[in-house]
C-alpha cells in the first residue's frame, strides 16, 4: 500500500516537474520588496492574507544534504513529492553531497555557490553563523507568518544567532537515550547507581565484552555531567564550569566505567559504533538516539532490546543530550525565495510529518506526532540539553577531553584530573576567540 | 629539392621553428604549473597574513601571527613529530621492501609477470578500501589478532606490552605503526617499480666479470647491485620523503579528522585540513600549508646533499 501511494507521489511529481520548469526564476530578491507585513497566518493561508505567499513562488531549488542511510533518501523522498503536490510551482534539484560534507559545503560557500537549500548540523552551526554563511531568515517567516513557537526551544537557539536573528529551522531532532537488550537486562535501571549494580550483575555474562558501550568523549559523556549536576559552562555560556567538584567528579564517575570493567568502547570490542555492539550481543546497555531504530531494524532485527529514559543522577533531576540539525540557506543562494517556500514546507507540520514518518528521524516541533517507536526520544526532548552547538569552537573542546581521556584510560591511570585540565583550556580558548 | 640546394639557411630555419614548436609545446603545461603550482603558492603565502573569511576574503592583516600560534600549538607539534616519525620509519622500510621485491622479481623465474602485477596490486587499489580492510584486519578481534594467538606469539606481544585483543588503530601507542606498516605495503609495489627500472638499467657484463672474479650472489648484490642503485636510491627516498610529509588519506579514513585516537594520527596535512574546514580558518591553513612547504624544501635539499648532486636519471 505505501509503495503504491509513494508511486503515485513520485508520478504526480514528475508531471509536475514538467510544468513549472518553464517558469522563470524570480532571483535573490529579498521577500521585504514582496509586499508590506502582514502579521498572523499559517503557512497555508490564503494567497492574500500573507506578505510573502509561498504559492505566488514559482522556479527551481537546489537542495544539498548528506545521506546517511537508503532510508533516508527514500523518506527525503517522499517528502518532497508531498511538497510537490502542495506547491507543484517549484521543482526541487535534490543534490546528495557525498563525502565530507562539511568540508564540501565550505568550499562552495567559498566559491559563492552554496546549494539553495541545504542541511545545517548542529555541531558547527553557531561557527557558519559566525562566518557569515547563512541568510537571516527573521524576515521571512515575519512576513508569512511562520510561527516558530512550536519547535523545541533548545533545537532554534543553536541556530539563532546572538543578536537573536534566525538562521535556521531544525528539521528534526534526536536525543540520547537508554538502549538495553531486553533478554539480559528485566528491568532498565532508573538511576546511575541502578546502572552501576546492574553493569555488575551483567559482568562477564555470556558473549559480552563489557556491560555497558561507552563512547570515549562527551558525545555521550556529557549527558552523564549533566546527570551528577556538572557542566561544561555556566548557566550563561560564558565562562567554563568543567573544573567544579560536581563536573570534576562526573568525569571521575564515567571514567570508573572503564576501569571496573563495566565499560568499553565500541572500538576496543571490534565495533564501529555502540549500536553495533548492542546487535552482535558484545554489549548490553548502550547509549544512542532514535537513529538506532532503523539499524536494528535492518542490521539485526532478531535481537530483542528496547529503548529507556536516560537514569537519574545524583542531580536528582531527569537530563539527557540533544542532537539536532536544521535547514538552512546561503547568503550567496540564489534562489532564496524559493529555498524559503521549501524550507517552511519541510520544517513545517505538514512536511515534517511525512519526512518523519520515514522512520528514521525525530521531530523538532511539538505539533507533529510522534512516529511508531521514537516515544521515549521524543519524551527526553521536554528536559534535554543541546549535546553541541552550544558554544563557538566546540569541536576543539570535543577534542582536548577526548584526547586525554583516552589516554588515561589507554595508559590504565584513570585520572580525570588530565582531563578536566585540557577541557578547561580548550574552553578558555574556544571563549576567547 | 630547396632544402639540398641551400642546405645552410634551411637547416637555420628549421631549428629556429623547431625550437618554436617545442616551446609551443612546452608553453600549455607550463601555464598550467606557473598558475597551479607557483601561483597558487604565492597566493597561499599572501594569505597567510590576513585573518581571512572563506566568503569575503580578507578581513584583517595579521602579519607573522599565524605563524606564531602554528609554532606554538601543541597539536602542531604533534602533528610535525607524527609526520617525521612517519617519514623517518616508512621510507627506509618501503625502500627496503620495494628493493627485495624489485631484486625477487627480476630474476628469471616462472610467473614472474604475475609476480609483479600481485605485488603492485595494492598501489592501484584505492586506498580508501584498502584502508577500511587494513581496519578490519587489525580490528581487536580480527584476523590479525587471531592468527598470533593461533600461532602461539601473544608472549612475544605481551612483552611489548600488547595484549592479546589489542586495538591496532584505536591505541593511541600502536595506532602510526599499524599505519606505516598499511602503507609500507601499499606502496612497495611502487617503489619496486621504480628500482626494477633502474635493476634493469645496470649492464649485464658488470654481473659477468664479478662472476669470472669468484663473487657469490651475496656480495654481488652488496657490491655491485646495491651501489650501482645509487640514482634509483635518490629518486625512490626523494619521492618517498616528499609523500611521506604529505600523508593523509589512510590517517583521515582511520582517525577522523581530529587525528584520533589522542592526536596519534594528527599529521601535517591533517592539520592543514583540520584548521580549514573545522575551524574554518583559511589565513592559518595557508600559513600551515607555507610551513609544510618550507619543511619538504629543506628535507629535499638535505638530501641532495646526502646522495649526491648529480643524480643519473
Amino acid at each position: 500500500m505505501r509503495r503504491l501511494l509513494t508511486f503515485g507521489v513520485a508520478a504526480s511529481l514528475v508531471f509536475a516537474a514538467c510544468g513549472a520548469a518553464a517558469s522563470p526564476s524570480p532571483g535573490a530578491s529579498a521577500p521585504a520588496s514582496v509586499a508590506p507585513e502582514t502579521p498572523g497566518g499559517s503557512p497555508e493561508a490564503s494567497p492574500t492574507a500573507a506578505g510573502f505567499d509561498p504559492n505566488s513562488i514559482s522556479g527551481s531549488v537546489t537542495l544539498g544534504q548528506w545521506e546517511s542511510s537508503p532510508a533516508e533518501r527514500s523518506a527525503l523522498a517522499s517528502a518532497l513529492a508531498a511538497f510537490k503536490v502542495t506547491y507543484p510551482k517549484i521543482t526541487v534539484d535534490q543534490q546528495t553531497i557525498a563525502g565530507d560534507y562539511r568540508a564540501q559545503m565550505i568550499t562552495r560557500f567559498g566559491a559563492h555557490n552554496p546549494p539553495d537549500i541545504f542541511y545545517v548540523n548542529a555541531e558547527y552551526a553557531q561557527d557558519w553563523i559566525d562566518q557569515g554563511f547563512l541568510q537571516p531568515l527573521n524576515d521571512y517567516a515575519q512576513q508569512q507568518g511562520f510561527d516558530t513557537s512550536p519547535f523545541f526551544k533548545d533545537y532554534v537557539n543553536i541556530f539563532t544567532g546572538k543578536d537573536g536573528t534566525i538562521y535556521g529551522l531544525p528539521k528534526d531532532g534526536n536525543t540520547i537515550a537508554m538502549a538495553y537488550n531486553t533478554d539480559l537486562v528485566s528491568t532498565p535501571p532508573a538511576t546511575l547507581d541502578d546502572l552501576i549494580s546492574t553493569a555488575q550483575s551483567l559482568k562477564g555474562q555470556g558473549s559480552l565484552k563489557a556491560p555497558l558501550c561507552l563512547n570515549p568523549g562527551l558525545d555521550r559523556g556529557l549527558a552523564f555531567i549533566y546527570a551528577q549536576g556538572g557542566s561544561l559552562l555556566t548557566a550563561d555560556n560564558s565562562a567554563q564550569a568543567i573544573d567544579a567538584p560536581e563536573s570534576k567528579a562526573a568525569v571521575q564517575w564515567y571514567m570508573d566505567l572503564f576501569k571496573n570493567g563495566l565499560g568499553m568502547t565500541a572500538s576496543d570490542m571490534g565495533d564501529g559504533w555502540c549500536g553495533e555492539a548492542l546487535g552482535k550481543g558484545d554489549a548490553a546497555i548502550v547509549f544512542e538516539g532514535g537513529w538506532l531504530l532503523g539499524y536494528m531494524q535492518s542490521s539485526f532485527p532478531d535481537v530483542k532490546w528496547a529503548f529507556a529514559e536516560m537514569p537519574t543522577g545524583s542531580s536528582g533531576s531527569k537530563v539527557t543530550i540533544s542532537y539536532t540539525a536544521a535547514y538552512g540557506i546561503g547568503v550567496d543562494s540564489a534562489n532564496k525565495d524559493q529555498a524559503w517556500v521549501v524550507m517552511q514546507y519541510l520544517t513545517g507540520p505538514a512536511g515534517m510529518a511525512v519526512w518523519t514518518g520515514g522512520g528514521i528521524a525525530v521531530p523538532s516541533r511539538t505539533d507533529v506526532p510522534v512516529p511508531a517507536g521514537f516515544d521515549v526520544i521524543v519524551k527526553g526532548a521536554a528536559y534535554s540539553k543541546p549535546g553541541s552547538g552550544f558554544m563557538k569552537g566546540y569541536n576543539d573542546v570535543q577534542k582536548a577531553f577526548q584526547d586525554a581521556f583516552t589516554k588515561q584510560i589507554t595508559d590504565k591511570t584513570y585520572s580525570a584530573d588530565p582531563v578536566v585540565a585540557a577541557t578547561v583550556d580548550a574552553i578558555n580558548k574556544a571563549l576567547s576567540q | 629539392m630547396a632544402g639540398a640546394a641551400a642546405p645552410k639557411p634551411g637547416a637555420r630555419i628549421g631549428a629556429r621553428q623547431e625550437t618554436l614548436a617545442g616551446y609551443a609545446l612546452v608553453a600549455v603545461p607550463m601555464l598550467f604549473f606557473l598558475v597551479l603550482n607557483i601561483g597558487t603558492f604565492f597566493y597561499a603565502a599572501y594569505i597567510s597574513v590576513w585573518k581571512w573569511n572563506i566568503r569575503t576574503g580578507p578581513v584583517e592583516f595579521v602579519g607573522l601571527r599565524n605563524f606564531e600560534r602554528i609554532l606554538t600549538d601543541p597539536v602542531f607539534q604533534s602533528a610535525v613529530k607524527n609526520t617525521i616519525y612517519y617519514t623517518v620509519i616508512w621510507v627506509p622500510l618501503t625502500m627496503a621492501v620495494g628493493l627485495f621485491l624489485a631484486v625477487v622479481v627480476n630474476q628469471k623465474i616462472r610467473g614472474q609477470t604475475a609476480f609483479r602485477a600481485a605485488f603492485y596490486f595494492p598501489a592501484i587499489a584505492s586506498s580508501a578500501a584498502i584502508t577500511m580492510l587494513w581496519i578490519f584486519l587489525v580490528s581487536p578481534y580480527g584476523l590479525f589478532n587471531e592468527v598470533r594467538g593461533a600461532l602461539g606469539l601473544n608472549p612475544l606481544f605481551q612483552f611489548f606490552g600488547y595484549g592479546p585483543n589489542e586495538n591496532w588503530i584505536g591505541d593511541y601507542r600502536a595506532a602510526m605503526n599499524t599505519v606505516i606498516v598499511l602503507n609500507a605495503w601499499t606502496t612497495s609495489g611502487t617503489f619496486m617499480l621504480f628500482y626494477l627500472a633502474s635493476l634493469q638499467a645496470i649492464s649485464h657484463e658488470v654481473y659477468e666479470a664479478a662472476a669470472i672474479d669468484g663473487a657469490d650472489a651475496w656480495q654481488a648484490f652488496w657490491r655491485i647491485t646495491f651501489p650501482l642503485l645509487r640514482p634509483g636510491h635518490f629518486f625512490v627516498a626523494t619521492v618517498g620523503v616528499i609523500g611521506g610529509l604529505q600523508v593523509f588519506d589512510q590517517a583521515f579514513i582511520a582517525g577522523s579528522p581530529n587525528g584520533d585516537p589522542a592526536n596519534a594520527l594528527m599529521t601535517i596535512v591533517l592539520y592543514l585540513y583540520n584548521t580549514l574546514f573545522i575551524q574554518i580558518n583559511p589565513g592559518y591553513a595557508a600559513a600551515v600549508g607555507i610551513v609544510l612547504f618550507v619543511i619538504i624544501f629543506t628535507a629535499t635539499l638535505i638530501q641532495r646533499q646526502l646522495f649526491g648532486r648529480t643524480p643519473g636519471w
